[in-house]
């Protein structure tokens, strides 16, 4: 009875919210900051309910059995164009260390705060949402950054340090499945600690954590000038996304994702002729298009609450999925013509890669050039077409890979196709016919129909050697981390990454099989030098890839190895043969932040440690086995005697619990 | 008034845009109830029949965890630290929070069995911790349902999740899960995550006192030693 008039007070509320913050641009600062205060004021006072957003709380559907999307038609909605993050002025003002009593998160101070002073902030509220995945569903509940999804995309430069304020915003209790704390990474952001959405230092609903991203080029303390750093560590491609510790992928799943993308001179956001520019398709949302894959599977649609939940069960790991949405539509459609188009894709799961390929209107693969991959453009931009090796693009979770289609290959009128090779989704039952011969609807991602010559003039052939490449690091120590899934009971256990400092000694990497935790180190860098880590994919043959991703610094890749016949407790370094490497995997053509390791398959990079310290993860992005615990902490210190005492006290932790002490004397330092 | 508003919403088949409460005892509006939980008849160690959605989860904040009585692996270490963890919890568990550890080998291990593994152990007779064994395909669903991660190689091995602690709150409708090899200031943390939502005073508080502890340990140890 008295409900309506609760929701209308509450709409009266949310308008006001919404004023005040208009007003602030017309106002005055201060002015701006007493109206933006004030609702903050207002919460205070009421009850413990807080982070409503006047958005329903889904009721999930029956777990069992596991039901089948509902079926949708293909090529109904058009590809959204995530919105381009407004910059704001912030209230509490940003500062060096946390603002406690203003509502900030706990944590470390920025680092070079000073040398980057932000001057461009934004402010992304997390909070509880819907949004519509097909025309013919109804909307599903998600949590979103500023209510989007996907998140507004940042739009950045180099030499311009920029701050986000992540507001958690997130309704507690909720009865989704996700968790309503947040830790948000920038991936790969070269950003101190404190900024970097390490999966310990989360925060609840109602407060806020000012993330800092410099801006600036990797080698800040070895290069001068402006940019800072050295221009050939530049990144363009960049998400941000939840990392929770133990819950990313139920996290994710609901939605708390974006795209952030960092322009230099060399990829400015225009394409007319300018010093230094590669000059390839980049008018956001005109011919620069982010492409955000999310698989999912959603529930039947409840006409009565007027909801098409996403399908999830509570706690129970990630469901089998049948849908892929696109910037959070299944199956859009995208008006494009005859020039070159730029596609920054982005596969965020949340468990499973997308392996794509370009398909034309006669049923035949069409070539597509990749220029980039986790964010950092190739040395020889590479094509994926029916002659080449691979003749898809494997996008693991996590990875970026950045492509260039030119549609000029086709005839106005014409539809190209963006098809997934395996697993089809599921469309309708009977399924529609095929698009194009050979090419089973499920298996169409998107589809591109070119409707005209172009109105932008094209851009020039995109050049045979993009970039030249920083030198590898010298990698002057060795580092090995075992990627395994620990099945049987002695020990029991799921996804452990194991550690040593020597070269395939099996009996140097633990046998404790600690699960990840924030609170323990089990490796210690010095900034400032290099290292050769190897990641060993320790489980069967052919089983299990972990897409590993390393925070903080870019890696090459030196040596990519596989181990046909394993014994008992790892791989005869002599039955290692060496696999050939995609050109976008080859440390001489690529850098990497995003390793996919096979079953068996071993990684030999090379990493430089620079400009920041404090604590970074390495994991395996399957956000399933990273919530498993298949993460580890590692630190990067800034003295010798500070990484000799860090490693004898990880010597010491291992030796108490039973392990063999992990580093030798010649890598204390 | 507001409060009493909400209350009134519980249970409620739509979902409501008033805010939500939270009852101890009283199962969330979303909870999934013996669809998931399944409300098969357990025996306990005592040998006491027990339904477990009913008796056992319903409106309460539990952790569950799998073993078998003839474990001699990892077990015994995964007790001892589950009694560590018992230990710091005591003020709460039978009370607003409990702990199950259930079998993963029904057919093996009966009431005596079990209670025979909770004296090796030196865990019998603590309130609120109890172990469950039942008819195997009951066990076999509970464990599916309330472990399972959808990959089917992980989730027929039955020693797959043996390290997994739940850390379910049907009243808030919170599923979380944890390692309790993990350190204690996680193991508790996550527990905590699962606790009745905290004001925003609580908050606030806890938050100060984060940051307390941040600035200490960065004057102690010169960095973030999280101990």
């Amino acid at each position: 009875m008295s409900k309506p008039q609760g929701r209308k007070n509450k709409e009266i509320r949310k308008k006001e919210g919404e004023v005040s913050r208009r007003s602030v641009l017309k106002m005055g600062a201060a002015a701006g900051a007493a109206t933006v205060l004030s609702p903050i004021i207002l919460t205070s006072k009421k009850s413990s309910v807080y982070g409503q957003t006047g958005v329903a709380e889904p009721i999930l559907c029956a777990p069992t059995p596991v039901p089948q999307s509902p079926p949708h038609t293909p090529f109904l909605d058009n590809l959204p164009v995530p919105s381009p993050a407004v910059p704001q002025f912030l209230f509490p003002i940003p500062t060096k260390n946390a603002n406690i009593g203003g509502g900030e998160a706990a944590r470390d101070p920025h680092q070079r705060w000073e040398e980057f002073t932000p001057a461009v902030t934004y402010q992304l509220d997390l909070k509880a949402s819907t949004h519509q995945f097909h025309s013919e569903y109804l909307p599903s509940y998600g949590w979103g950054f500023n209510g989007k999804y996907p998140g507004p995309t940042i739009l950045n430069a180099y030499g311009i340090p920029s701050l986000v304020r992540f507001k958690n915003s997130l309704p507690d209790p909720t009865l989704s499945f996700g968790t309503p704390l947040t830790t948000v990474h920038l991936h790969n952001g070269h950003t101190g600690s404190e900024s970097d959405g390490f999966a310990g230092d989360f925060f609840g609903t109602g407060l806020f954590k000012d993330n800092h991203y410099a801006n600036a080029y990797a080698g800040i303390d070895d290069f001068g000038g402006f940019p800072k750093g050295d221009p050939r560590e530049a990144m363009h491609t960049f998400w941000y996304h939840d990392h929770l510790m133990a819950e990313t992928a139920n996290n994710n799943y609901l939605g708390t994702n974006g795209v952030y993308i960092v322009y230099d001179q060399t990829d400015p956001p225009w394409e007319f002729n300018t010093p230094g520019s590669l000059r390839l398709p980049a008018y956001y949302g005109l011919t620069d298009f982010p492409l955000v894959f999310l698989r999912q599977r959603f529930c039947p649609t409840d006409t009565v609450n007027g909801r098409t939940e996403k399908f999830q069960v509570v706690g129970a790991g990630t469901p089998g999925t049948d849908k892929v949405c696109v910037n959070g539509k299944i199956q859009p459609k995208l008006s494009v013509r005859r020039r070159k188009y730029r596609f920054r894709m982005v596969n965020t799961g949340v468990t499973a890669a997308v392996s794509v390929r370009l398909v034309g209107p006669d049923g035949a693969q069409k070539p597509m050039t990749v220029i980039a991959v986790d964010a950092n453009f190739l040395r020889h931009p590479a094509d994926v077409s029916a002659t080449t090796t691979p003749a898809q693009l494997d996008i693991h979770v996590a990875s970026r890979f950045d492509v260039v289609i030119d549609f000029s290959q086709f005839s106005v009128g014409q539809s190209a196709y963006l098809a997934e090779v395996g697993n089809p989704q599921f469309v309708s039952n009977p399924p529609p016919p095929d698009p194009a011969p050979g090419l089973p609807i499920g298996n169409v991602l998107m589809r591109f129909d070119i409707i005209g010559n172009p109105i932008i003039p094209d851009t020039p052939p995109i050049p045979d050697t993009l970039v030249e490449l920083p030198p590898i690091p010298a990698g002057e120590t060795y580092f090995e981390w075992g990627f395994r899934n620990i099945a049987g009971n002695n020990p029991p256990g799921n996804f452990r990454v194991t550690h040593s400092a020597i070269p395939e000694n099996d009996a140097n990497h633990d046998a404790t099989f600690l699960p990840f935790d924030p609170f323990r180190t089990d490796h210690v860098v010095l900034k400032g030098t290099t290292e050769t880590w190897a990641i060993r994919n320790d489980t069967m043959l052919g089983n299990w890839l972990h897409p590993v991703h390393i925070h903080l610094e870019e890696g090459r890749i030196i040596e990519k190895t596989i181990c046909n016949t394993p014994n008992a407790d790892g791989c005869n370094p002599a039955n290692r043969t060496p696999v050939t490497m995609p050109p976008w995997e080859d440390g001489n053509n690529a850098r990497r932040d995003v390793y996919p390791t096979q079953g068996q398959e071993r990684f030999v990079i090379r990493l430089a440690f620079r400009d920041f310290v404090g604590r970074y993860l390495i994991h395996c992005h399957n956000m399933g086995h990273e919530d498993a615990f298949m993460m580890v902490r590692w630190d990067v210190v800034d003295s010798v005697a500070e990484l000799r005492r860090r490693r004898e006290q990880i010597n010491a932790e291992r030796i108490a619990r039973g392990d063999t002490p992990l580093y030798r004397k010649e890598d204390l330092g | 008034m507001q409060r009493r508003k909400f209350l009134t919403n519980l249970g409620r088949d739509k979902p409501s845009t008033a805010p939500r409460a939270h009852v101890q005892g009283v199962p969330a509006a979303g909870s999934p109830g013996p669809s998931v939980f399944t409300n098969a008849l357990l025996l306990t160690h005592e040998n006491k029949q027990v339904r477990f959605y009913d008796d056992l989860i319903r409106g309460r904040q539990v952790l569950i965890t799998l073993m078998y009585a003839t474990c001699e692996g990892a077990c015994p270490a995964i007790t001892l630290k589950l009694l560590k963890v018992y230990e710091e919890l005591k003020d709460r568990m039978g009370k607003d929070l409990f702990l199950y550890s259930m079998t993963v080998k029904p057919e093996e291990d009966g009431p005596a069995d079990l209670k025979h593994y909770a004296e090796m152990h030196g865990v019998y007779g603590l309130p609120g911790w109890t172990f469950l064994t039942g008819d195997p395909y009951d066990m076999e669903t509970i464990r599916y349902n309330l472990f399972r991660m959808d990959h089917i190689g992980v989730d027929t091995d039955i020693y797959s999740h043996t390290s997994f602690m739940k850390i379910i709150n049907d009243s808030t409708n919170r599923w979380l899960h944890v390692d309790p090899m993990a350190s204690m200031s996680t193991v508790l943390r996550k527990i905590s995550w699962a606790d009745p939502p905290k004001t925003r005073q609580q908050i606030m508080a806890e938050n100060k006192k984060l940051q307390e502890k941040i600035d200490k340990e960065r004057k102690v140890y010169g960095y973030r030693k999280d101990a």
